[in-house]
């Protein structure tokens, strides 16, 4: 087992050194045999370099007896690498009979680079093949220790061959110091040395003609081709063909009177504005006042140079000697002058009027009298007062308020007459117009209620009772409708309780409006949360309720009938149409430009139409003139909530929640040439602002110009003139 | 139908041209189109609409008329350009050869253009020229204060040195000189020539260095053209004066630094041969020697006889009658038919007897010195043009025309603070006292004033009055010379205050006190609501005021209330019924004399605060 081991390991250590043998560099006059014996040779080497030796030494002798030979004598020895025999020189001396350099480098590898012996141990061979070994190479402070103690390290340079530093010579120095000095590099080289003069010089010249041959003509005749050429040149002068050099113009412009010939009949163009003229603040010594304080002058300093409306800070010296010079007097100039040539100009008109001449000149608000002016009555709710109608006569007023009270009170003197308390929030309340009976309805989360105020002369009462509760019913309608009619039976009958109620389908929502016709027959509501349109218009003598429109595009603000036609209008979010219902047709649409209209009211005559919106613009429509507003209003800072058109007086009148009500003259004339005359009279202010709301709702008295306004702050105001 | 209309064939499309399409129409680089529109003075115009004007791009660009464009297609000095362009690829192509003398040759006929028809299509009218020359001059009295370097050669400096001169000589000449303002920037002139006013800053003597943001190639092309029409004003104002331009320079003088004195002035009626046998000239007629004045006795009795004109008159109307000798006076002649119509004209003669505000002689009785240390060549201009003689000492430049002892002088300009002189002999203290010694500034506000001031508050050391531009400002703008409105109020109260303030320990009337209380309370009340009303009723009763007085000064208060309150509130009122459009005039009206009142108020506010201190001051040191 071991022997085999062995074999195995033999013959890898063979194949091994087959393999480094292989890579060394291998001599071109070596062949396979030196492989051969290098192997073999392992051991042998040293013994037979030993003999080698011995044998130069006893061969050198004969050499040294021929005295014909210049050369050294050669020896023949056997080469101990190849084993055959090779002449063997004797070494040369070096002295000056030697060709070479004296100091021979022991390194033969040649100019090559050096980094192929990065990873040998020598650094290349000898001129006898020898192998040069890498000097020892400290570390680097061995090698700074060593610049310190030799004396001459700092002139020995590093070879490459020999991979060490060598002190360089006198010579190699001196060479170094002439290259730096910028001198010839060779020490002998005499640049200015004496000339010799060879062929040249006195007793040289050469005297005698190298060709007998007489002079040519053309030596000393005048050539006629060069007079021909120079006499064509002459005539091209003459006949001035050729000019010569133009005389310069001289580079100093010349002027003279340029305006005394007439010029063109084109229209000169226009000036540039000049600069404005300095003012007194520019002064070397301005009155004190024009200096900036600190903070005008930080305030200066902040401002972009382009904002600044003066270029400069005021500044005052007591005397002209002191002022120094401005040091943006070039920038300014050049400012200047890009104004000149890059600004656009324009022309334009200054209108030099006086502002006060554009507000419109309108009658003094004095001359309309009568219209409110002050706050004769409060009448105060508990909770937010939404709603208030007028008694047709003008005497009564019932207001309404988020708790489900509905309070009567008399107009003059704000006494409380009657209180009734619902559940439920109370949306409208509207007064019936009919002067032969008297009641009125108050809008109660989804139902209708009518009340008959108390204190009625007996007839009134009469006639009221039997219209709302008439002993002989109407017949139902064919087609059942989802509004329900219920009259309480006559024994319950009190002043509380309401005498008919109309219950609206559920969940339609708070009825938030209620409006008569002028004949008092008809009733519409609107309701505010349906998904439906939420419009029903109610016939009291038939006792029947019916929906105008299936659909309508657009939620339903307000609704209104016209006051003479056969008309309604029909507020949606952001239009107002205008339905003929006899023939049931759309007969306008109005586009007021609102976001979403919140009020609106037609004028006594129908032929105007003013629409308020939450984005706090009052629009006036013409009718007859255009689907466009006459005229827009925007002087409520906060949304408008409800207007009013005096029904007799030429006033009308919006509230918004800015808590603030505007009272204005509109004044419409029957002449159609004519625009009618809005003049803004009065602006009431008197009621507080609550949870972001003012004046919900404004309402005329009907016999006075009076007005009744409620607002969020639960009171009820009375505005006399 | 009509025709369909393409876009950008018609309109703000075609008659407008961005800058980038101008150069490439013109085959020109920017710097060439630059200094073309420099030189012929157009300019960018914006487009009423942007949008329309570069084919719905909203790019910031700048628009030129199309019309100009093509109008500078066809200046020759584009073309001159063009050849100038061509001639610097040629000579650097030589240069760059090392063939020197074909550069040299090159160089010597290197094209150059002339700017004379640019003038005279850009000013038709030497008035329209004289109208536009506030830059140029200050762009020459810029430039002739400068150091010269390598952009700005010296010969260009010189010229407009020379340039700044001859206007200088020519409003001394002419005394058309007007008002003059010291300013921290600069002196500003402003002269009257021909009708037209001409005002021109002038840097202060210091050294101005062009900053590095500052495109000297701009300045530069301005300034070509800006001499150019000097040159050719100048030359008419000068031949209209009958002077020679350019006058001749004297070449000791100016290198003895006399500035504006190193030029002399020449009349161009040099030819003194000629005009001796011109006014001389004698006509014999009938044997008898006819002067100017017998022809003008003649064509007078002519006029009376209106006989007819003879053979003999017909020859004497062509001589020349001296119009110095006798000047006719125009007479209105009244036509018959209509003897309102013709107005009396105004004659030169009706003109001249007008009074003269203006006095250009103003310093003609006065013989100035001009200490060393103010500026020579400022006041040199000031006191000539107003008719002054002006000396100066060596150190500020030669050819003053007196020395400093001479005794004609009348007042000395002066600007050091005073040093007393123990040694002073007595020749010199009386030289002193017949002298006036005033401080610059005292020239100035005199040229404004078109009088002469009290020297007292301009004397040698004294805290000068502020200098005041005598150019105005805009109407209603803060005057620091008027007195403050609302002063004397303020005074008032200002005693009461003090009055008050010393009488704090006395013993104080209790019931007055009460009294202005009560008072005060109405004034309140003054409003239309009865609760008010009634709540201040009580307060002056609870503080005993008497019922009727009461109501007398509820009265008073109530008017002037409502006198002030009714007006505004109306107004407020009817600016609901304003449009739009108006309502935004309106307020930039009302913005724009806000900032004014503001500006005003403020300076008045500073003023009267600036005042009190001084008071306040003098009244501590008046009780020290």
């Amino acid at each position: 087992m071991e022997m085999l081991s062995d074999e195995e390991g033999s013959e890898g250590e063979e194949s091994d050194g087959q393999e480094v043998d292989e890579f060394p560099e291998i001599d071109a006059e070596s062949d396979e045999e030196s492989d051969f014996e290098e192997r073999e040779d392992d051991e042998n080497e040293e013994d037979e370099e030993d003999k080698e030796d011995e044998e130069e030494e006893s061969e050198s002798e004969p050499d040294d007896e021929d005295p014909l030979h210049v050369f050294p004598k050669a020896k023949t020895v056997v080469s101990d690498i190849t084993g055959q025999l090779k002449r063997v020189f004797p070494k040369i001396e070096p002295d000056y009979d030697s060709d070479s350099s004296t100091e021979d480098a022991p390194n033969r590898v040649g100019n090559i680079p050096m980094h192929w012996y990065d990873d040998m141990p020598h650094v290349g061979y000898d001129m006898d093949g020898k192998r040069v070994l890498r000097p020892a190479k400290g570390d680097e402070l061995d090698r700074f220790l060593e610049t310190v103690e030799d004396p001459s390290a700092w002139t020995s340079a590093f070879d490459k061959n020999t991979q060490s530093d060598k002190p360089l010579t006198t010579e190699e120095l001196d060479l170094i110091r002439r290259l730096y000095a910028g001198e010839n590099p060779d020490a002998e080289y005499d640049p200015y040395e004496p000339m010799t003069e060879w062929f040249t010089g006195k007793g040289k010249e050469e005297v005698m003609p190298l060709s007998a041959a007489p002079e040519p003509k053309r030596r000393w005749v005048p050539s006629k081709w060069e007079k021909k050429k120079v006499m064509k040149i002459v005539r091209a002068i003459r006949q001035g063909r050729i000019v010569p050099s133009k005389p310069k113009a001289s580079t100093q412009p010349q002027f003279y009177a340029i305006w005394s010939e007439s010029s063109s009949s084109h229209a000169p163009p226009l000036p540039a504005p000049k600069p404005a003229l300095p003012t007194n603040a520019e002064s070397y010594n301005p009155p004190e006042e024009y200096l900036l304080t600190d903070e005008e002058r930080k305030k200066w300093e902040e401002t972009d140079p382009e904002d600044r409306d003066r270029d400069f800070v005021p500044q005052k010296y007591s005397s002209l000697r002191l002022v120094p010079g401005y040091d943006r007097f070039i920038k300014e100039r050049f400012n200047r002058q890009l104004d000149l040539y890059m600004a656009p100009r324009v022309q334009r008109v200054k209108l030099n009027i006086d502002p006060e001449s554009l507000i419109p000149k309108l009658p003094s608000p004095s001359s309309l009298k009568p219209f409110p002016t002050y706050k004769s009555l409060k009448f105060v709710h508990p909770s937010l007062a939404r709603c208030i109608a007028a008694s047709p006569d003008g005497a009564w007023i019932v207001s309404g308020d988020e708790n489900g009270i509905v309070s009567l009170w008399e107009l003059s003197v704000g006494k409380e007459i009657k209180r009734w308390k619902f559940d439920g929030k109370v949306g409208a309340l509207e007064w019936c117009p009919r002067t032969d009976v008297s009641f009125f309805v108050v809008g109660l989360e989804e139902t209708l209620h009518f009340i008959i105020p108390p204190y009625l002369p007996p007839a009134v009462y009469h006639l009221t009772q039997t219209l709302l509760a008439p002993s002989t019913l109407p017949p139902p309608p064919e087609n059942p409708s989802p509004v329900r009619w219920t009259t309480s039976p006559s024994n319950t009958w009190t002043d509380d309780a309401p005498l008919l109620s109309i219950h609206l389908p559920a969940s339609s929502g708070l009825a938030s409006q209620i409006v008569w016709h002028r004949r008092g027959d008809y009733m519409a509501t609107v309701s505010s949360g349906g998904n439906q349109s939420g419009v029903w218009i109610h016939q009291l003598s038939r006792r029947h309720s019916q929906a105008p429109f299936k659909k309508v595009r657009g939620k339903v603000q307000m609704v209104l009938f016209h006051p003479a036609k056969p008309n309604f209008f029909v507020a949606t979010q952001q239009y107002v149409r205008m339905y003929n219902l006899s023939e049931q047709k759309l007969l306008k649409t109005l586009t007021p430009g609102i976001k979403w209209i919140s009020s609106m009211d037609v004028h006594l005559s129908g032929d105007h139409l003013i629409v308020g919106g939450y984005d706090r613009k009052l629009c006036w429509f013409d009718l007859e003139l255009s689907d466009k507003p006459y005229k827009v209003l925007r002087y409520h800072s906060r949304a408008i909530r409800s207007l009013h058109f005096h029904p007799i007086y030429p006033l009308f009148a919006s509230s918004s929640d800015d808590g603030s009500i505007q009272i204005f003259h509109a004044r419409v004339y029957s002449d159609l040439m004519t625009d009618p005359l809005i003049v803004p009279l009065k602006i009431l202010r008197g009621h507080e602002i609550a949870q972001g709301l003012g004046v919900l709702q404004v309402k005329w008295c009907s016999k006075h110009p009076w007005l009744v306004s409620s607002g969020a702050d639960g009171a009820v105001n009375v505005w006399c003139n | 139908m009509g025709r369909l209309r393409q876009k950008g064939k018609a309109g703000a499309a075609k008659a407008y041209i961005t800058r980038s399409q101008a150069t490439k129409k013109l085959q020109c680089s920017l710097a060439d189109f630059r200094r073309l529109c420099i030189l012929k003075g157009i300019f960018p115009r914006e487009p009423n609409n942007r949008k329309k004007a570069n084919k719905g791009s909203s790019a910031p660009t700048s628009f030129y008329y199309a019309k100009d464009i093509a109008y500078l297609a066809h200046e020759p000095v584009l073309k001159k350009l063009r050849e100038h362009k061509a001639f610097a690829k040629k000579l650097s192509r030589a240069l760059g050869r090392g063939e020197w003398s074909s550069a040299k040759s090159l160089e010597e006929n290197k094209p150059a253009y002339k700017l004379d028809h640019i003038i005279k299509e850009r000013y038709p009218t030497f008035i329209d020229a004289l109208r536009d020359i506030d830059d140029a001059l200050c762009m020459i009295f810029l430039f002739a204060s400068l150091p010269s370097n390598p952009r700005v050669p010296t010969s260009l400096i010189e010229n407009c040195s020379r340039l700044a001169a001859e206007w200088q000589l020519y409003i001394m000449r002419s005394s058309s000189l007007r008002k003059a303002f010291l300013s921290i920037k600069g002196v500003y002139y402003q002269a009257e020539v021909m009708d037209q006013v001409i005002t021109w800053l002038v840097p202060y003597q210091f050294t101005q260095n062009i900053p590095s943001d500052v495109d000297v190639r701009v300045m530069l092309t301005f300034l070509e053209l800006y001499q150019t029409l000097l040159g050719f004003v100048f030359f008419k104002l000068y031949t209209d004066a009958g002077l020679v331009y350019p006058p001749p320079l004297d070449l000791k003088k100016d290198e003895g630094a006399a500035g504006v004195g190193a030029f002399v002035l020449q009349d161009a009626t040099v030819p003194t041969n000629h005009a001796p046998t011109k006014s001389k000239k004698v006509v014999e007629v009938e044997g008898r020697q006819v002067s100017g004045k017998d022809v003008y006795q003649t064509i007078k009795s002519l006029a009376n006889t209106s006989s007819e004109t003879n053979g003999v008159s017909q020859d004497t109307m062509t001589l020349e009658t001296n119009p110095t000798e006798v000047e006719e006076d125009f007479v209105l002649q009244t036509s018959k038919s209509d003897p309102q119509s013709a107005a009396p004209l105004a004659t030169l003669k009706s003109l001249e007897s007008l009074p003269q505000t203006l006095n250009t002689s103003l310093f003609a009785p006065y013989t100035f010195f001009l200490s060393r240390e103010s500026s020579r060549p400022i006041f040199e201009f000031l006191v000539r043009s107003f008719g002054g003689r002006i000396g100066w000492s060596p150190t500020s430049g030669g050819g003053s025309p007196f020395d400093e002892s001479d005794p004609s002088i009348t007042h000395v300009i002066i600007d050091r603070p005073t040093v007393e002189n123990p040694n002073e002999t007595s020749e010199e203290r009386e030289k002193r006292s017949r002298r006036k010694y005033v401080q610059p500034q005292w020239v100035v506000d005199c040229i404004n004033a078109g009088k002469i001031l009290l020297e007292d508050h301009y004397t040698q050391g004294k805290t000068l009055p502020p200098h005041l531009s005598p150019f105005g400002e805009y109407e209603g703008a803060y005057d620091p010379i008027a007195p403050v409105s609302g002063e004397q109020d303020d005074m008032s109260v200002d005693e009461d205050e003090e009055s008050e303030s010393q009488d704090e320990d006395a013993t104080m009337d209790e019931s007055e006190s009460a009294d202005a209380a009560a008072l005060k309370a109405v004034a309140v009340a003054a409003t239309d609501e009865s609760a008010d009303l009634r709540a201040a009723e009580l307060a002056a009763e609870a503080a005993g005021v008497d019922p009727a007085l009461f109501e007398k000064e509820l009265k008073k208060s109530r008017k002037k209330v409502k006198s002030d309150t009714v007006g505004s509130t109306e107004q407020d009122m009817n600016k609901m019924m304003m449009s739009n459009r108006q309502r935004k005039l309106y307020e930039k009206m009302k913005y724009s004399q806000n900032k004014r009142a503001m500006e005003r108020s403020n300076l008045e506010a500073k003023r009267t605060n600036i005042e009190k201190q001084a008071r306040k001051k003098a009244k501590a040191a008046h009780q020290d």
